[in-house]
């Protein structure tokens, strides 16, 4: 089992370092970060010929000393981008272990203290949505398994196929429609005065993101229960005179929940990209807004920080999801 | 809870003492024509949609502005007095052909990195293992921005980024579909006989690989639509005047909008879902139809 | 008979399905005697399960049951909702053949075992737990107080039966059924298995229906023997005499299929000629019949009524083994080298 926990550890690190790669080098390669940072004229080869004496660089004639191409040069040697990829990569990597992201173009905050502040409400939202999702899917699920091909499973088999079939931001429209704009039922924007005036105002937002997620979790879990009931197993434990409930509980539950365990892991990632979606829809000011107007503004060292803790928060989860799945599983664990 | 334990096996027991005749289960079904039907028709109307006797979408005031339904127009007009049912018709241009684009490179892409390194094995295999791995381990919607995010947004690099994010788990499909089928005796056999691998792979694994992958490229058209959608919402949808309905939900979602002239976000959200659903309900008889797991998505 | 412990009369089991009725078990008659083992064998689909599954209430709710089963004098069928909690797996339990999946996998043998005990008895952990150390023990389960902590997947497939069993056995019921208990396991231990049951069954008084495809099995062991086919019970008499004796020709023909120790070395084995029987809308005729060496016109005309001595030697057939309207008919197909029904036969070795 340790030895196991420490190849997982070291396959989590590898993985990491890939991620936090891919991130960096791609907003690097598909934007120069001169360019967001000095504009257009970082971008072409301006500075070449002026150093090559093709041309005068402009500003210096008309303006003070300082001309365009030194004040890139400047800005190069300030953030680091007069060297390679892979060197600057490292420096990054370094610095954000120890906490630095750098800070942003748009209101010089430090980025690191940007993502604390808003990180917590996105992960309240997330949390809040698979307890919904669970909460809904598990007793769904086992119902309309042990209920199978009766009206009440035909019925949660057509709604969770519907589920499926609505994206959760139009879900979110129109529950927003609904519930807040025609009847005032419930807050429309975010609330942060108290533990329960932020429950309250995530409450419909979670319930757009956990429905979706429910409705995969329900069919998963139907298939698997299906499955496990034809095993001999429970027709022993029926043969020992347990209830059906007792049975559904105690017998079938625990051996039909590994799809189920394997897919939070995934479903995680949808809940991400849809918690971004549905915090611009709710007005929740969490990572995801931050992201979307970052992007919009152009705001670097945001967008790549956030991005990153996004991902290496994705890949954690699916490491403990991992870890999890094999200390429920008996089998595995001897492996 | 009353009544019992639902178990089939002691019928199953008996019934497998019997040849069955399963073709009246396995038939694709009414529901599947229905779904392809819609699909058929929504993809003739955005093909032809410069040819409809549709209003001009982009044209502002072709109606009074925030005109309900069945009234001038016959989807009622938006803000701008533009025409909600001709911006229908015309966003399924872009909805669906970013996602019918995407997902095709996403197949093509991925299906061959795939197959490569379930046929080749070794380190090809463990090369882009760990390229689909990385990929993987970003939520879908995060790696899209990430994409979108540093480029111009024309119709192409769009479709090109739901392509980008379906290869690693279209790829991973397809190896593990090859897999299984490499070790099956009608490879071996063409290996024996001395066969090249390019034909193995084209002649004996493609055409295996290639049927859960019809599956799969219908949901993954859907997802690709959703994905559409989503990047809408983060204003990283197609720039510009272009219409897809992911824009057309987003213009009608504003708070004004939204509380008194729904149908502007509701029709083209009815549009997609109708469309999403057609996707998931065609995928979902195809898969079952030739019986192949779910692994991808 | 004051020691009658279960009766089983009429009993009718049916299963419909998009491709017709499944006629499971068809009009099965049979009592067990307090203590008694009867071994009921039958090829698949003979409903030999079926008609164990109905004694345990075990069918899909979609089956239709018809006749009465009477135990320890009480209607299984009409048993009270408050006492059917506490009447399967405490008086009347079953075993299953398949030891790999008769215990869950993700729970600890202890755990399975004691489960009953805590249920049905209302036991404590502790006292549960000792229980079933005790009980392990009973079956032979080396180091028991190691195993109850063990999950089945860490047990070899002879053991986890011996598990299975110690779970059934833990709340000391009066009937046991065992369902194939042995197909699943490696011939060694199948007999020692065997031979577990048997004595536990006579160490504590018990009742056992033995269900088999096996007639060797059953040999030696069962007091009586019973034998099922297309959903009917065709043969039933006390175990030697059903060796030595048998009326059904379906019976006769099971013998022949078993290696017997008192013929040559090569005798051949005989298999059965044809296929199971139509279990969908069969026809009024002797399910055997196509398959029998004896069939005659009157076997396509009606089902044989089960007759013999009652609670002796009962069997239902037109043409019995071993009797001189039998030996005519067979005879008579002898000589024509085929029966009724067109099935080629000839003399074979080791027939009278």
């Amino acid at each position: 089992m340790a030895r196991f926990i420490a190849r997982r550890v070291v396959q989590l690190a590898l993985v990491l370092l890939a991620v936090t790669f891919v991130a960096f080098s791609a907003l690097n390669f598909l934007g120069d970060p001169l360019v967001n940072i000095v504009g257009p004229l970082a971008a072409i080869d301006y500075c070449d010929e002026v150093e090559a004496g093709l041309r005068e660089d402009s500003f210096t004639s008309i303006n003070n000393s300082r001309g365009d191409c030194e004040i890139i040069g400047e800005v190069k040697a300030e953030f680091g981008l007069d060297k390679p990829l892979a060197q600057r990569y490292f420096t990054w990597l370094g610095n954000i272990i120890t906490g630095d992201f750098g800070t942003s173009f748009q209101t010089q905050l430090p980025v690191s203290e940007i993502i604390a502040q808003k990180l917590p409400k996105s992960l309240m939202l997330m949390a809040m949505a698979q307890i919904i999702a669970l909460a809904v899917a598990i007793p769904v699920g086992v119902y309309s398994a042990y209920r199978a091909g009766r009206a009440v499973d035909r019925a949660t088999s057509v709604a969770s196929f519907g589920l499926l079939s609505i994206p959760n931001f139009a879900l979110g429209v129109i529950v927003l429609q609904f519930f807040t704009l025609r009847n005032q039922w419930l807050p429309a924007s975010f609330d942060d005065t108290s533990f329960f005036t932020r429950v309250h105002s995530l409450f419909l937002p979670a319930t757009v993101l956990g429905l979706g997620i429910a409705a995969t979790y329900q069919r998963l879990l139907r298939t698997d229960l299906l499955t496990t009931l034809q095993e001999d197993f429970v027709h022993m434990a029926r043969a020992k005179g347990m209830t059906d409930r007792h049975i559904m509980t105690r017998h079938v539950l625990r051996p039909s929940l590994f799809s189920l365990i394997t897919v939070f892991g995934v479903s995680t990632g949808a809940l991400i990209g849809g918690s971004l979606v549905i915090e611009g829809i709710f007005s929740i000011p969490g990572i995801g807004s931050e992201i979307v107007t970052a992007v919009i503004r152009d705001d670097f060292p945001v967008v790549l920080g956030s991005v990153v803790v996004i991902a290496s928060g994705f890949v954690v989860i699916n490491f403990f999801v991992d870890l999890f799945y094999t200390w429920l599983d008996p089998r595995v664990r001897a492996s | 809870m009353t009544g019992s334990v639902p178990s089939t096996t002691v019928v199953d027991d008996i019934a497998d003492d019997h040849e069955v005749d399963d073709t009246s289960i396995k038939r694709l079904g009414f529901g599947f024509w229905i779904a392809i039907s819609w699909i058929g028709l929504i993809s003739i109307a955005a093909l032809l949609a410069p040819l409809l006797p549709i209003a001009d979408p982009n044209e502002i005031a072709n109606g009074a502005p925030r005109d309900g339904i069945l009234g001038d127009n016959f989807m009622g007009t938006d803000a701008l007095g533009r025409d909600v049912f001709a911006r229908t018709i015309w966003g399924a241009r872009i909805s669906l052909g970013v996602g019918f684009l995407g997902i095709l490179l996403g197949v093509v892409v991925g299906g061959a990195l795939g197959i490569a390194a379930g046929y080749f094995k070794g380190l090809a295999d463990q090369v882009i293992s760990f390229l689909v791995f990385s990929l993987l381990s970003f939520p879908s919607l995060v790696l899209a921005l990430l994409i979108t995010a540093s480029l111009n947004r024309s119709f192409l690099t769009v479709a090109m980024t739901l392509g980008i994010v379906g290869i690693a788990p279209i790829s991973r499909l397809a190896r593990a579909t090859t897999i299984q089928f490499a070790d099956r005796e009608f490879v071996q056999a063409a290996r024996v006989i001395g066969a090249k691998s390019r034909r193995i792979i084209i002649k004996e694994l493609l055409p295996n690989v290639l049927v859960p992958m019809g599956a799969l490229t219908l949901l993954g058209m859907g997802i690709s639509i959703v994905a559409e959608g989503s990047l809408a919402f983060l204003g990283l949808s197609v720039e510009g005047e272009a219409i897809s309905w992911g824009k057309s939900i987003v213009d009608g979602s504003q708070t004004r909008d939204l509380n008194q002239n729904s149908h502007v976000a509701f029709v083209p959200i009815f549009a997609m879902f109708l469309t999403v659903m057609a996707l998931n309900f065609a995928g979902d008889r195809i898969r079952e139809y030739t019986d192949v797991r779910e692994t991808a998505f | 008979m004051s020691d009658l412990q279960l009766t089983v009369e009429d009993l009718y089991v049916r299963f419909p399905t998009s491709r017709g009725t499944v006629e499971a078990v068809n009009g099965v008659t049979f009592t067990l005697e307090k203590g008694q083992m009867l071994g009921i064998v039958g090829e698949s689909g003979s409903g030999k399960s079926v008609t164990a599954k109905t004694l345990m209430n075990l069918l899909p709710r979609t089956a239709e049951v018809d006749g009465n089963i009477t135990f320890e004098g009480e209607d299984v069928r009409a048993v009270a909702k408050e006492r059917r909690k506490h009447f399967w797996g405490v008086k009347m339990t079953m075993v299953f053949q398949d030891p790999m999946t008769s215990l869950n996998p993700v729970k600890r043998c202890g755990e399975q075992i004691t489960e009953t005990l805590r249920y049905h008895l209302g036991d404590t952990n502790a006292t549960a737990k000792n229980k079933a150390v005790d009980l392990l023990e009973q079956v032979g389960v080396p180091e028991p107080s190691k195993r109850v902590d063990q999950y089945p997947h860490e047990l070899s497939g002879g053991l986890r039966q011996r598990v299975v069993i110690a779970m059934a056995l833990a709340c000391e019921p009066s009937l046991l059924i065992a369902d194939e208990p042995t197909t699943a396991v490696d011939v060694t231990v199948q007999k020692r298995l065997l031979d577990l049951l048997d004595g536990l069954r006579r160490d504590r008084g018990m009742s056992m229906i033995l269900i088999t495809h096996d007639l060797g099995v059953a040999r030696g062991r069962c007091d009586d023997v019973a034998v099922m086919y297309g959903g009917r019970l065709v043969e039933r008499a006390p175990t030697e005499t059903l060796f030595a004796d048998s009326r059904h020709p379906y019976t006769e023909a099971l013998l022949r299929t078993i290696p017997r120790i008192d013929q040559p070395i090569h005798t051949r084995l005989e298999p059965i000629a044809g296929r199971p029987p139509e279990l969908i809308d069969p026809a009024e005729e002797c399910a055997f019949a196509l398959r029998c060496r004896y069939a005659q016109p009157d076997c396509l005309e009606a089902i044989p009524p089960v007759g013999g001595v009652k609670g002796q030697h009962e069997f239902a057939c037109f043409h019995p083994a071993n009797t001189a309207r039998g030996r005519q008919a067979l005879d008579a197909n002898l000589a024509a080298g085929q029966t009724v029904t067109g099935l080629q036969i000839q003399a074979a070795a080791g027939m009278n």
